[in-house]
């Protein structure tokens, strides 16, 4: 990774000054990068992006940015733009007032004020909506609104909290594509702060996982869906089985899954030698057995199938194997054979399995 | 049942407005004294309400006290509002419970309570011991409408003011005060007719320097009993009419509808 442009180490922020929202953070954000924090609500990714905004003063630890110590600094004094789940537009001010706002109130020139808002708002496609008040604008469009204010005055980084969650799904998804289009453009550090980790998949450079206010496991999003450093991150980053097993060390390349009996893995895992440990197969990577020879490397369970959720492009089965719960997700087209109750072979390459510590799992059965 | 309705309304309608059509033919009428339906029309009722020093005392003193009193009900119940939508402290219950004491105690016995104490500071028929009094009056009901608002307020509009450059003074001003002011207005109208309507107090406390229109047409109902009182009914009622149909087209523009 590239030098640190923005630090934050050890920052801690406790409310009541018995528990911790935000527990000894430690990261670090390179220029132009574009991280998410990724975690469910309460986990402390806000607070952490209200600190880094200044909203909220850290109860120790310390931010930095380029190497200036922000964290006693006013948010009036950084150089930060945010933009809000909300929106937080000023109600009372048209779009084109909207921006220029950050503009007039760090006293830039009267000239530019007005041509460097037009250039942002034609950079977010809203030249035409100028002279509108935000109610008067669609989610989507107050949204862009929101982005042109919040990057007018070229701040160092740009901090997004939950900027989609209350717009559609489809206008989600365009809103994904058009936020990475200008990050391309302006290329300034974003922050993102997300609970949906699909847009953390698609739209990060890394992911940062949140946890209890602790960072779980930062990494790049394959790195973080394939390879999580705890259960926790694997169940949040999507779909997944997981088995408890144990690793015998003198059996290399083996793993004994409780009920289930030895399975090949891979022998590259990095994975504590002994002890207790955790198997995890995304269901995608299950395949029917019908589909492929058996060719002796890949693990086999007979599954028997109880449920069936049909999303169209795939088909998610849901049942068991040696009595341990199963899901596979099938492609639409290989999966027209499938009905309730029927037993099939599934089967996975030791590649597809990631080991991992034993931890108790996120949503207990 | 729609049409149920629809009857319903307009009989509240017509008890409404029953009123003001004695009120207003009766403001023009020749008589001496109230008589309905009038024997004959003139405007001579108008310009004896024009001529009538103490009339026009009355009216001035109305309006001032009026103003005086909106004015101090919001320096007081602004900050209060905020004081207590935005930070907890010791007592917070039983301070609620003092501003809004006004509101529970009889208008006579607070009247009552004004006299003694104004008489001690020597206030009593003054326009200063009118506002003050008033003020107390119309404290309660702008502390909640303003309360109101404030909670309405998304607070994440003065962060994003002060995310981009602008100081707690600058965000107060440019952001959190225009948002507001749709309820600051409400709150400072109530205060204003409040003030311009109440009679007990002015009764008490006005005197003869002091005298409010409230208490001057009541005199006169007592005292003269002559169709002048309806004049300033009828006038009173077109200038609230006029100010309500201002207040409306300003409604309109979408800059005032404060999202």
């Amino acid at each position: 990774m590239a030098e640190a442009y923005l630090r934050l180490r050890d920052v801690t922020k406790s409310y009541d000054g018995k528990t911790n929202a935000v527990d000894g953070i430690a990261i670090d954000i390179a220029r132009g990068e574009f991280v998410t924090l990724l975690g469910p609500s309460g986990s402390g990714k806000t607070t952490t992006l209200m600190m880094i905004a200044g909203f909220e003063t850290p109860t120790s630890g310390a931010i930095a940015l380029d190497g200036d110590d922000l964290t006693a600094r006013k948010p009036y004094h950084r150089n930060i733009g945010m933009v809000f789940q909300n929106y937080a537009l000023f109600p009372h001010m048209t779009a084109a007032d909207n921006v220029m706002f950050p503009l007039k109130m760090r006293r830039f020139p009267r000239h530019e004020i007005r041509a460097r808002a037009e250039r942002m708002l034609a950079l977010v496609g809203l030249t035409r909506f100028a002279d509108r008040y935000p109610n008067e604008l669609s989610g989507g469009q107050q949204q862009r609104v929101a982005l042109a204010r919040g990057l007018v005055f070229e701040p160092d980084v740009l901090l997004l909290d939950e900027p989609l969650g209350a717009l559609d799904k489809n206008l989600r998804q365009q809103m994904q594509v058009e936020i990475k289009r200008i990050h391309r453009e302006v290329g300034i550090t974003m922050i993102y702060v997300t609970h949906d980790q699909t847009e953390a998949m698609t739209m990060s450079d890394r992911i940062a996982v949140f946890h209890n206010g602790r960072i779980e496991q930062v990494g790049s999003p394959l790195e973080v869906y394939n390879r999580p450093a705890s259960r926790f991150v694997g169940e949040f980053m999507g779909d997944s089985n997981f088995f408890s097993g144990r690793i015998d060390p003198a059996r290399p390349g083996w793993v004994e899954l409780d009920a289930i009996g030895p399975v090949r893995i891979a022998a590259t895992d990095g994975s504590p030698p002994g002890g207790e440990v955790d198997l995890m197969i995304r269901p995608e990577r299950l395949r029917l057995e019908v589909f492929g020879a058996d060719d002796g490397v890949r693990n086999v369970f007979l599954m028997s199938i109880e449920d069936l959720i049909n999303y169209g492009d795939s088909v998610l089965a849901l049942g068991t194997a040696c009595g341990q719960p199963l899901r596979a997700r099938v492609l639409g087209s290989e999966a027209t054979a499938l009905c309730r109750g029927m037993s099939v072979r599934v089967s996975w390459a030791p590649g597809d399995a990631h080991i991992l510590p034993r931890s108790s799992p996120l949503y207990p059965a | 049942m729609e049409r149920i309705a629809l009857v319903l309304a307009v009989v509240v309608a017509i008890f409404l407005v029953a009123p003001l059509a004695i009120i207003v033919p009766m403001s023009f009428s020749t008589a001496i004294s109230f008589e309905f339906p009038p024997p004959g029309y003139w405007t001579g009722y108008y310009a004896r309400y024009l001529s009538d020093r103490s009339w026009l005392d009355a009216t001035a003193n109305s309006f001032i006290i009026a103003c005086g009193s909106m004015i101090l009900t919001l320096i007081v119940a602004v900050p209060a509002a905020f004081g207590f939508v935005r930070y907890r402290f010791r007592g917070k219950g039983a301070i609620n419970l003092v501003m809004m004491a006004p509101l529970i105690v009889p208008h006579v016995v607070t009247a009552l309570g004004y006299y003694g104490f104004l008489s001690l500071a020597a206030l009593t028929g003054t326009r200063a011991g009118m506002i003050i009094a008033h003020t107390v009056l119309s404290i309660p009901v702008a502390f909640l409408v303003v309360s109101a608002a404030l909670k309405g307020f998304d607070r994440n509009l003065e962060r994003a003011a002060m995310n981009a450059g602008a100081g707690p003074l600058r965000t107060f001003f440019a952001v959190t005060l225009p948002v507001l002011r749709p309820g600051i207005l409400v709150g400072a109208l109530f205060a204003f007719l409040q003030s311009f309507n109440e009679a007990v107090v002015a009764i008490f406390i006005a005197g003869r320097d002091a005298a409010t229109l409230p208490k001057k047409m009541f005199e006169s109902i007592r005292l003269e009993s002559d169709p002048v009182i309806a004049v300033v009914s009828t006038l009173l009622t077109g200038a609230i009419l006029i100010g309500v149909l201002v207040s409306l087209l300003f409604r309109q523009k979408p800059a005032a509808a404060g999202g």
